[in-house]
């Protein structure tokens, strides 16, 4: 298994993608110059992502969308659900701010004629709507609206839209493999003695032992992610 | 409810002679509109539209302002139908036009190209765009070879303005005459390698336009099955596509395969697409990345009209999946939280397309039935929807061609009263697909007919001739002909007072329709084939005279070719049945001539109907010594010369027949008709 030809282009390949994916544009820049790679993705437009991404995930969701509607006005005309993610998102942001009154005259203006339109999202605003029923929304059990994860996870929406309008993938291959990995390791486990990659920091090939827990130690290094 | 005063006042901004002012004030709108349909209501109540659009169309106004305001008619365009055609009659399109030239600002022309097309996303306002495909194709054209032989196509923006190119190009393609003016600008050549360039938005964006020039274009479709790209077909491209793992690729390719396998362009790959984009198509209807209503509807345009396309459907899966989805719509159906118009649209695309799976073959028609396919059917025809009602009377009349699923499931299934209620629906669609569905419900092998006349089928029937649409009264004519078929003389006799002879001869005039003249000559033919009943009452209703110049007019050479058949199998019934109403035909020489013209047929079924006659008439003999003349029996009985030989003979009838004996090129049916006819006849001498 360890003679198992592996080109060091298609590992450079697969760096490019996951640093392109998930915006380290100057890392992408460095690394296309140090690995000779030539790519075909718009360098510059990972900036415009990333200020995008930093812009959700800082609660100034109305820059956010000012933005996006200067790289692609289209964007939010034709995805109602990100349209509507992004609007609640700014309705969590109020709620935090405990600006209840201008929370609910949003979600009176904005919001509900949305879901009007769409009625598949109703459901979701009305489970915001109810963090404004709570005095300390912190203790309510919608707390989880209110946490960083939620800021986090419009952004990789986000951000996956704008990659797709850009023909790009929207998940780096990388973690997909090392997830494929830690599977397939799972599943020999069962069945066979293995050369076995224990540690991915190292990713080095270990003989068979009588005991492990690196399975464990894997699927963990895959789940940081998100 | 907001305020409008801060709306108002951005839009009087827009007339502020202070260029900033005016782009601050577009900015503001711009943000506002995109996303929200009540904002986009609202700056259309403030009547913003005559103001961007004179912002457009001054030659002096600074490039910033324009690509604001033309992003605000791209997303006003989006608000939908109503709302774009009122941008166009604003006059923005030739602004637009101008803004996509060779040489304009490359952001002014991606906002230009977006707001084209999302203007071009609706029936209406493609079909008005006529005017204006001739002066937008070359630009759009001349956007994507630009922009395709550059190294920097992944740039962002060059990606979105040949995406956006593309998509237009195929958004002009809604008639014939726009195909062939996109294809011949040498779209096929430009379009084609484009798909193999491995930008996921690009290729999707390609295929809807490949589908578009392509849709029901056989000469486009050859056309572009012609042109190889990289020593490859086309059609290989394609089922190539159809196993990307993009799911949106896999589905536009099985669109445009199925274009080329409808128009049997697709080089002889049916074999690959039954085996590759039958499987792929199954496989998306269980994917919840792509719409699962364009998935289905794609399935049954593959099918339509396509035997083998049906089998390899329902090897793949395909009819248990529908059936399942439809199950889904059911349960979801007024549910909350349900996109209650999306969720109609896919029941009725489900009905249908499992319509077209069945249409041809048994073994289809059985996997429905054993997935519960008549009950859903029931259910649909109680349905709110009158779209669904119509949908499910066509799957109904597919399912029911089947004599053995009419004999057994079908008794069982308590299809017959809801469709009994929606013949006589308001809605002119649901009354023709029932009706439709009807007429494979009374022939003599299904159980349903004594209930059917239990459930005063014949008054139904007879009310609904009275109908304006005229698919409606043939379907009820043609269920009338059904029922004649076989029946007891009790139940004859009452369908033909009720139904009135004096009717049916007169709808049979050649003014009638060809649909409905057709089918009253079957009525007719049907009233009168098993005894005299029909007979003597056609000749009562109309006497001797009329019925023979009717009988006339259906031979007449200028009537279409099924009512013909119709005409000589009635003639043939009068004929055989008694010698006395014999007698008129046989004397009533434009009728005969009528006969024996139609003898020599080259359509062998009209030729068979005629040798009939002939036989039929030869069958009357004259009395001898030994046997009394009758006025009934036909054939039964004499043993003398032909009665009416004298009459056939004026006409050559012998000659004619030996003539077509020595034709090896006709049919054996035609010729075994002839032979019979001619054992009426002793040799002519060489």
């Amino acid at each position: 298994m360890s003679e198992a030809p592996i080109a060091k282009s298609d590992l450079n390949q697969l760096i490019m993608n996951y640093l392109i994916i998930e915006g380290y544009k100057d890392a992408a820049e460095k690394f296309s110059e140090e690995s000779g790679l030539t790519h075909n993705v718009d360098l510059g437009s990972i900036e415009e992502r990333m200020q995008i991404r930093f812009a959700v995930q800082s609660g100034d969701i109305r820059a956010a969308i000012e933005r996006v509607n200067d790289l692609n006005p289209d964007l939010l005309d034709t995805d109602p659900r990100l349209y509507f993610h992004l609007q609640q998102q700014h309705l969590i942001e109020l709620i935090r701010q405990g600006k209840a009154e201008e929370a609910l005259e949003f979600a009176q203006e904005e919001l509900a004629p949305h879901g009007e339109e769409h009625p598949e999202l109703l459901r979701e605003l009305e489970k915001t709507m109810a963090l404004l029923a709570f005095d300390v929304v912190g203790d309510s059990p919608l707390a989880d609206l209110l946490d960083f994860s939620h800021r986090q996870k419009t952004a990789n929406e986000l951000n996956a839209a704008l990659l797709a309008a850009h023909s790009q993938p929207k998940e780096p291959k990388l973690p997909a493999l090392l997830q494929l990995l830690a599977w397939t390791q799972e599943q020999l486990d069962e069945k066979a003695n293995y050369p076995r990659i224990n540690n991915i920091v190292n990713a080095v090939l270990e003989p068979p032992a009588t005991e492990t827990a690196a399975a464990g130690d894997s699927a963990s290094a895959n789940t940081q992610r998100t | 409810m907001a305020s409008l005063q801060p709306h108002a006042e951005y839009v009087q901004q827009l007339q502020s002679p202070n260029p900033v002012d005016v782009y601050m004030a577009l900015r503001t709108i711009k943000n506002a509109i995109i996303g929200s349909s009540t904002k986009k209501s609202l700056y259309f109540r403030l009547h913003i539209i005559p103001h961007v659009s004179a912002l457009l169309a001054m030659d002096d106004t600074d490039v910033q302002i324009r690509i604001q305001a033309t992003t605000i008619v791209s997303s006003l365009a989006h608000k939908g139908e109503d709302a774009a055609k009122e941008l166009l009659e604003g006059g923005v399109m030739v602004s637009l036009i101008s803004q996509i030239m060779p040489g304009t600002d490359a952001l002014l022309m991606e906002a230009s190209e977006r707001a084209l097309n999302a203007l071009l996303s609706y029936t209406g306002t493609k079909m008005s765009a006529e005017e204006h495909t001739y002066s937008l194709v070359p630009y759009l054209l001349s956007i994507v070879t630009k922009a395709k032989d550059s190294a920097q196509i992944f740039e962002m923006r060059t990606h979105a303005r040949i995406e956006l190119a593309v998509l237009i190009l195929g958004k002009l393609c809604v008639t014939e005459s726009r195909q062939f003016t996109v294809a011949n600008a040498g779209a096929i050549e430009l379009l084609v390698p484009l798909l193999l360039r491995g930008y996921p938005r690009l290729q999707i964006a390609t295929l809807r336009t490949i589908s578009a020039l392509s849709y029901e274009n056989m000469e486009i479709c050859r056309a572009l099955a012609a042109v190889p790209h990289d020593g490859r077909a086309l059609p290989a491209i394609l089922l190539e596509l159809a196993q990307h793992q993009d799911p949106e690729i896999r589905l536009q390719a099985c669109v445009c395969i199925s274009n080329l396998s409808r128009m049997r362009a697709s080089g002889g790959a049916a074999r690959d697409i039954q085996s590759i984009a039958v499987p792929a198509l199954a496989k998306l209807l269980r994917c919840p990345d792509v719409g699962v209503l364009q998935v289905v509807q794609a399935l049954g345009y593959l099918c339509h009209e396509d035997a083998e396309m049906q089998i390899a459907a329902k090897n793949a899966g395909v009819i248990a999946d529908i059936i399942h989805i439809i199950a889904e719509t059911e349960s979801r159906d007024g549910a909350d939280f349900v996109d209650s118009e999306h969720n109609i649209q896919v029941a009725k695309a489900g009905f249908l397309a499992l319509g077209t799976i069945v249409s041809a073959g048994e073994e289809c028609r059985t996997k429905a039935v054993e997935n519960q396919m008549l009950a859903y059917l029931v259910r649909a025809m109680d349905h709110r929807d009158d779209g669904i009602k119509a949908a499910a009377c066509l799957c109904t009349q597919y399912i029911v061609r089947s004599v053995p699923i009419c004999r057994t499931h079908v008794s069982e299934s308590g299809i017959l009263k809801p469709l009994l209620r929606l013949v006589r629906h308001d809605t002119p669609e649901v009354q023709m697909t029932a009706t439709a569905a009807l007429i494979n419900l009374l022939p003599d092998f299904s159980p349903l007919r004594a209930e059917a006349l239990k459930e005063n089928v014949v008054d139904i029937l007879v009310e609904l001739l009275d109908s304006k649409i005229t698919m409606v009264r043939r379907n009820a004519l043609w269920c009338i002909r059904n029922l004649l078929v076989n029946i007891d003389d009790g139940t004859r006799r009452t369908i033909i007072d009720k139904v009135g002879i004096g009717r049916i001869c007169a709808i049979s005039h050649p003014d009638s329709e060809p649909v409905i003249r057709e089918q009253a000559a079957g009525v007719l033919q049907n009233i009168t084939a098993e005894n005299d009943q029909g007979t003597l009452a056609i000749f009562d209703c109309l006497g001797a005279g009329q019925t023979v110049d009717m009988l006339t007019g259906l031979l007449d050479p200028q009537t279409d070719t099924p009512t013909q058949v119709h005409g000589l199998y009635l003639v043939n019934n009068i004929a055989v049945r008694s010698q006395a109403y014999c007698e008129y035909i046989a004397k009533h020489r434009a009728l005969l001539q009528a006969i024996v013209a139609l003898v020599t047929s080259p359509i062998s079924e009209v030729a068979v109907g005629a040798l009939w006659c002939v036989n039929s008439i030869a069958s009357h003999k004259m009395p001898t010594a030994r046997g009394s003349n009758s006025n009934s029996g036909g054939s039964g009985g004499e043993d003398g010369e032909p009665r009416y030989l004298a009459e056939l003979e004026e006409l050559g009838v012998q000659a004619i027949l030996e003539g077509m004996l020595g034709d090896a090129s006709l049919c054996l049916s035609v010729r075994d008709r002839v032979k019979s006819c001619l054992d009426y006849y002793a040799p002519l001498a060489i």
